[in-house]
């Protein structure tokens, strides 16, 4: 159990700066999911917490101790890597005890352990295999296993779904999300993978370019993107982004994008009426796009002429052009059909709309 | 169609032969015919004074091998070297690799330094340690002279021949070793140290529970080529000791080369050398095998 605050960390290599005044406190026992395309500084981040790199800048403090210089083994952290790293030449349990024998553990304390958490992962029938021997979901649950064995102040998890195939990740998500609630402990986990921060964070922080870009719960994050990257980077398909202007539409106020005007909800005119003639970021979610002009919101037409239809199955996702051929996805029902370049007249719930600055691509007020 | 593929494969085998013919010409030439002159002359009563063979004796310069009085002295000194030269290469090769494998600056230079004496022909290597150690001339009497210690007759004392020559040999062969070693850690994955980081492995045990295990094949590799070339040890021997003094360096194929040539018995020494050549190429098969079994 811990609590790990950083406070202004950065990163420097050399002349490159690979991450950048990060500011961020996991409270003891949450599931903190570090979000980021690659690159972005995450793993940095996650292994500079771990002890792995060394912090160039600010402070990183477990259980309100600073920790930039204390020896990764001190810290008592257990990280489970992308591709596992156990150790090829040793035996499942061997991987298991390795650690704790050199923390001089007594032999029975050593088995017992690793009695429990063989049982807890499910490997016990493993435990006399080299790691060769295994699938990579069994590779997987010994790295777990690893961890896990250690009973370690908090959990580091760099990427560790990402080496396997779509359906053993979905059910070790949910695996993992059980070990979370079972333990209780603190969990920080690294991933490119937006399902699997939605799925699994109690609080998701999003990076970009080495910094920190939002913080927040799962939904909130989703509900109120602080700006155009954080909106594009979440869901799937991600949010509709285009170019738009704010024009005056009668008594309120319209965004005119893709030559058509779509009246701004009376509620969100207030706090719009200074970007009047203004150009703007308009976006709409995939998911508040309709075929149907029933059922709350407030919602749009919008002509449009279908470009193509992708049906996945327990969803339809309709590519759909605007007027001046500029494009846009929306989810629909699975039983959806159209044919392509079909015109297509769509519903945007204008209520759920974004805004953003064309120049700063922050979110402009809600209102 | 099946008919078209194996004519196709017929002409593509027909000219592979035609390609590697010049290079098993050659071969055939200066290896195979030597060595099938040897096993040849092994079974015949051949000397340099009857140079026919005409006395056919089966397997008795085979048989009479264990007879050779000096042979049991030349046997246990190639073990000696051997077993001296491998180890110490084999150390100081490890300690030189882990080093090299932590540079980042002047990368370059070290190896260069260090592939330096690889490039020499032993014969060079010997010629010029035979300079340097010269009792009287060389310049190594000379430095330890300046530094007040007393010259040490390099090649003349029996104890210090040897060790001379095994030196010798650790200077002109240990970056072989290094470099076999080197490349087998720059190889390693990065993960598992990590992994030990966390475990909270200090660096001694990082390297007897990590490195060590994880080189092993790369380990057995260098050692066993090492060994098998070791064992042929025949250059640095002739130019600077001629297997003196007395036996004190007398390796195995400098023995075999002086009871063909000063014993003149060229059936015997032939025998000798395909009892060698027999005991190298077990060495190889197995390091063959071993090779293939990490495949």
């Amino acid at each position: 159990m811990a609590r790990i605050v950083l406070e202004n960390v950065g990163k420097l290599y050399g002349p490159v700066v690979a991450v950048e005044g990060v500011n961020l406190d996991i409270a003891d026992g949450e599931f903190m999911v570090l979000l980021g395309p690659s690159g972005c500084g995450k793993s940095t981040t996650l292994r500079m917490i771990a002890g792995l790199e060394e912090i160039s800048s600010g402070t990183c403090s477990i259980d309100g101790r600073v920790v930039n210089d204390v020896d990764p083994a001190e810290r008592d952290l257990a990280i489970v890597f992308q591709n596992y790293a156990l150790y090829p030449h040793m035996s499942v349990a061997d991987n298991l005890a390795f650690g704790l024998k050199l923390r001089g553990l007594p032999r029975a304390d050593i088995e017992a352990r690793i009695a429990t958490t063989a049982r807890m992962l499910g490997i016990g029938e493993l435990l006399a295999r080299k790691p060769r021997q295994l699938s990579g979901g069994q590779q997987q649950r010994v790295a777990l296993g690893r961890a896990l064995v250690r009973q370690p102040k908090a959990f580091l998890l760099d990427e560790p779904l990402s080496n396997l195939d779509a359906k053993l990740r979905a059910g070790m998500r949910t695996e993992l999300i059980k070990l979370h609630q079972q333990l209780g402990a603190t969990i920080v986990h690294v991933t490119h993978d937006q399902v699997e921060a939605m799925t699994m964070g109690q609080r998701i922080c999003i990076m970009r370019d080495g910094r920190i870009v939002q913080v927040g719960a799962p939904l909130e994050v989703y509900r109120n993107p602080v700006d155009t990257f954080v909106a594009g980077f979440l869901a799937s398909p991600p949010m509709n982004l285009l170019d738009a202007r704010i024009v005056a539409n009668g008594q309120g106020l319209a965004v005119e994008v893709g030559g058509v005007a779509l009246p701004v909800p009376p509620e969100r005119t207030g706090v719009l009426a200074q970007w009047r003639d203004r150009p703007v970021v308009f976006g709409i979610r995939p998911e508040d796009l309709y075929t149907t002009a029933e059922g709350g919101g407030a919602r749009v037409a919008v002509d449009t002429a279908v470009v193509a239809v992708e049906a996945l199955g327990p969803e339809v996702v309709l590519v759909a052009a605007l007027p001046d051929k500029r494009e846009v996805s929306a989810r629909l029902g699975r039983s959806f059909t159209a044919r392509v370049a079909a015109p297509q007249r769509l519903y945007a719930d204008m209520a759920a709309m974004h805004l953003f600055d064309p120049e700063t691509r922050r979110a402009l007020p809600r209102g | 169609m099946a008919a078209a593929v194996t004519s196709l494969a017929r002409r593509d085998r027909r000219f592979g032969l035609l390609l590697t013919a010049p290079g098993l010409a050659a071969l055939i030439f200066v290896v195979m015919f030597p060595l099938g002159f040897t096993v040849f002359t092994s079974f015949f009563e051949y000397t340099l004074m009857h140079l026919v063979h005409d006395t056919f004796v089966g397997v008795h310069n085979y048989t009479s091998i264990v007879e050779e009085e000096y042979l049991g002295e030349a046997v246990w000194v190639t073990f000696k070297f051997v077993l001296a030269s491998v180890v110490i290469e084999f150390c100081i090769g490890m300690a030189v690799a882990l080093a090299l494998n932590r540079v980042t600056r002047f990368k370059n230079i070290y190896y260069l330094i260090l592939l330096a004496p690889l490039l020499m022909n032993p014969v060079v290597v010997a010629q010029l340690w035979r300079m340097i150690l010269h009792s009287e001339l060389g310049i190594m009497n000379y430095l330890l002279g300046g530094l007040g210690i007393d010259g040490v007759n390099f090649l003349g004392d029996p104890e210090a021949a040897f060790w001379t020559v095994v030196l010798v040999d650790i200077w002109h062969q240990v970056s072989f070793m290094a470099i076999l070693l080197l490349a087998g850690l720059s190889a390693l994955p990065r993960e598992p140290y990590e992994a030990a980081r966390m475990d909270g492995a200090s660096a001694i045990r990082t390297f007897i529970h990590i490195t060590l295990p994880l080189m092993r094949p790369v380990i057995a590799v260098a050692v066993l080529l090492r060994l098998i070339f070791a064992l042929k040890t025949f250059d640095i021997i002739y130019i600077m000791t001629k297997g003196g003094p007395g036996a004190a360096t007398d390796l195995i194929s400098y023995f075999i080369y002086r009871s063909a040539f000063f014993g003149l018995d060229l059936g015997r020494a032939s025998a000798m050398s395909v009892v060698l050549l027999l005991g190298v190429l077990g060495l190889t098969m197995y390091l063959y095998r071993y090779m293939r079994s990490l495949a």
